[in-house]
């Protein structure tokens, strides 16, 4: 039999060897270099500094309030969505009629682009928008100009969007998950006569703990990383800058500080890679208390 | 499994379910509402049911606001990225399936590493590279560095592996060359998993606005998210222009999800479920 050549290998492998190295090693390692110069687009030449751009960032109150905006938004809405999506993937996991209808419907916002849901939650949420009115009837006064125009309400306006939007998304991976649970487990307890609580908490919950982490994780590298909503809704105003957009806002808008907002990006990436792998090691352990 | 519990319990579920649904679907409903709405209708909670009903918002955005080019945009950048992955993914994706070299090990451990990598690191450098590269503010900055992405190699890699290699090796037996096994004996057999490869590849592509924003600054270079959102600066509260351009974003989505539900569903769950 004729062996295929090295070649072969080699070139069809190469699309994806040309798109690392161009598009992903290249600028991974070129944002670590240029994070440690004064680089500025619209000025020539550039110095090496050192680790000046990092000491000034945790010493510039900006970049600060982001990173703690950023905190609030994925400690805020991560728990949320990962309890309700959770109860709606119950909700759908049985046969019943219409059930084909409800799950599209809980996951049609999270296909829909990210522009489009901010922009009608821009509406919803404005000075006598629906979610106003919905606030009033419930007995609340909202913010006189709007949600998203009051420092105290814009980000968790936010974070409640995105949480809706996000819902449908996990639900689908949860359900798949419980479908990934043998039914004879289910059947066997209810031999034994167990409690439908105590099937929950004995075996659904220790099943699902690998999908759980795999959907904290990446709910919380998504997360961590929020800009277009920020930018469509309130352009980081209203205290909602989040990290990614201090880094958008100091690298490629008016002042162009390339190198500084490289640095940025970095302590973002590091932060993120610290979190991951805490989560990791958390919910891998924890399978005694489980 | 029938629920045949209490007819109560029964009962509760519906009511829940219904409560999320109307969550969940309001937004959209409102949005093509207002979409449909005169200008000067006034948006307020009763507009909803008083306003009238009117296409001229849609006629104003393709005649004066060249949304035509945007839609036009985003259907070729979203078709040429789409088709690039098909044959990019499937190619490297056999290539690593099938070929167990040391180098092949080495590339599929990046394929993971990248999977894993935040975008944000690369918003930066990759704006200087295509200023520097002159791909900046032309189609090849939309298209160039997206046409192979690394859910796409690991999808179609899983797939492949599951397919038995005595197809391939019959038809090389048969002095079939690599070219013609690649893609008449092996892709045809793929098509689920491309499939939904494709989905995956059009819908982000469609949706998606950080890089074509920051990667193109004319005009005529927007694609519908980044009409869409650059939109909204000129003028202040437009809302039922903003709706029907939002209108004309969802419904290709729309049709997508509708026709091809269960691919879309495994593409979101795979790689979720056998971690």
């Amino acid at each position: 039999m004729m062996k295929p050549s090295r070649f072969v290998d080699l070139s069809l492998t190469s699309p994806w060897t040309v798109t690392l190295m161009l598009f992903w090693a290249f600028p991974v390692v070129y944002s670590l270099l240029i994070g440690f110069t004064d680089y500025r687009l619209l000025v020539e030449g550039y110095h090496w500094v050192g680790w000046e751009n990092y000491r000034n960032l945790f010493r510039d109150p900006a970049f600060l309030t982001s990173l703690e905006n950023t905190l609030i938004f994925v400690l805020g809405t991560i728990p949320i969505t990962t309890v309700v999506a959770l109860g709606m993937a119950f909700l759908v996991n049985r046969q019943f009629r219409g059930r084909a209808f409800f799950r599209s419907s809980f996951f049609l916002p999270s296909i829909t682009s990210m522009v489009v849901i901010a922009l009608i939650f821009t509406n919803l949420f404005s000075r006598g928008g629906y979610i106003a009115f919905l606030a009033e009837m419930a007995g609340f006064s909202p913010p006189a100009y709007g949600f998203l125009y009051d420092t105290h309400t814009a980000l968790y306006a936010i974070m409640a969007m995105d949480v809706w939007m996000s819902l449908g998304y996990y639900m689908l991976i949860f359900l798949a998950g419980l479908k990934s649970i043998p039914d004879e487990l289910y059947e066997a307890a209810e031999i034994a006569g167990a409690s439908p609580l105590r099937t929950f908490w004995s075996i659904t919950l220790p099943l699902m703990r690998p999908v759980m982490l795999f959907v904290i994780v990446i709910n919380s590298i998504k997360s961590f990383q929020v800009f277009v909503e920020i930018f469509v809704m309130t352009r980081g105003n209203f205290n909602t800058a989040t990290g990614v957009y201090f880094v958008y806002e100091q690298g490629l808008t008016t002042g162009f500080r390339m190198g500084y907002a490289s640095a940025a990006a970095y302590v973002l990436f590091v932060i993120i890679g610290v979190f991951s792998a805490m989560q990791f090691l958390v919910l891998r352990k924890r399978t005694a208390l489980w | 499994m029938v629920d045949r519990r209490h007819p109560l319990i029964a009962a509760g579920r519906y009511i829940s379910l219904t409560a999320i649904a109307v969550v969940m679907l309001f937004p959209l409903a409102w949005m093509s509402r207002v979409a449909f709405m005169l200008p000067m209708d006034g948006l307020s909670v009763t507009s909803l049911t008083t306003a009238g009903w009117t296409l001229q918002n849609f006629r104003d955005l393709f005649t004066q606001a060249n949304l035509g080019w945007a839609l036009f945009n985003s259907i070729l950048v979203g078709g040429i990225v789409t088709i690039g992955n098909i044959l990019f993914c499937f190619m490297v994706a056999y290539g690593l399936a099938r070929y167990h070299t040391i180098t092949n090990k080495v590339l599929f451990a990046t394929v993971l590493v990248v999977l894993m990598i935040p975008m944000h690191i690369i918003t930066i450098p990759l704006y200087l590279l295509c200023l520097k590269a002159g791909l900046y503010d032309t189609y090849w900055a939309l298209i160039l560095p997206w046409l192979v992405n690394p859910i796409g190699i690991f999808l179609v890699k899983q797939y492949i592996e599951s397919i038995p290699p005595s197809m391939e090796e019959a038809a090389r037996v048969d002095g079939a060359g690599e070219l013609t096994i690649l893609f008449r004996v092996v892709m045809p057999l793929c098509k689920p998993a491309l499939a939904v490869l494709a989905i995956q590849v059009f819908f982000t592509n469609w949706n998606s606005f950080l890089f074509p924003f920051i990667l193109t600054s004319r005009e005529s270079l927007r694609t519908l998210p980044v009409a869409l959102a650059l939109y909204q600066g000129h003028q202040a509260v437009d809302w039922p222009h903003l709706m029907a351009g939002s209108t004309v974003a969802v419904v290709p989505i729309l049709i997508v999800f509708l026709f091809m539900q269960r691919q879309i569903v495994s593409g979101i769950t795979a790689g979720a479920v056998k971690q």
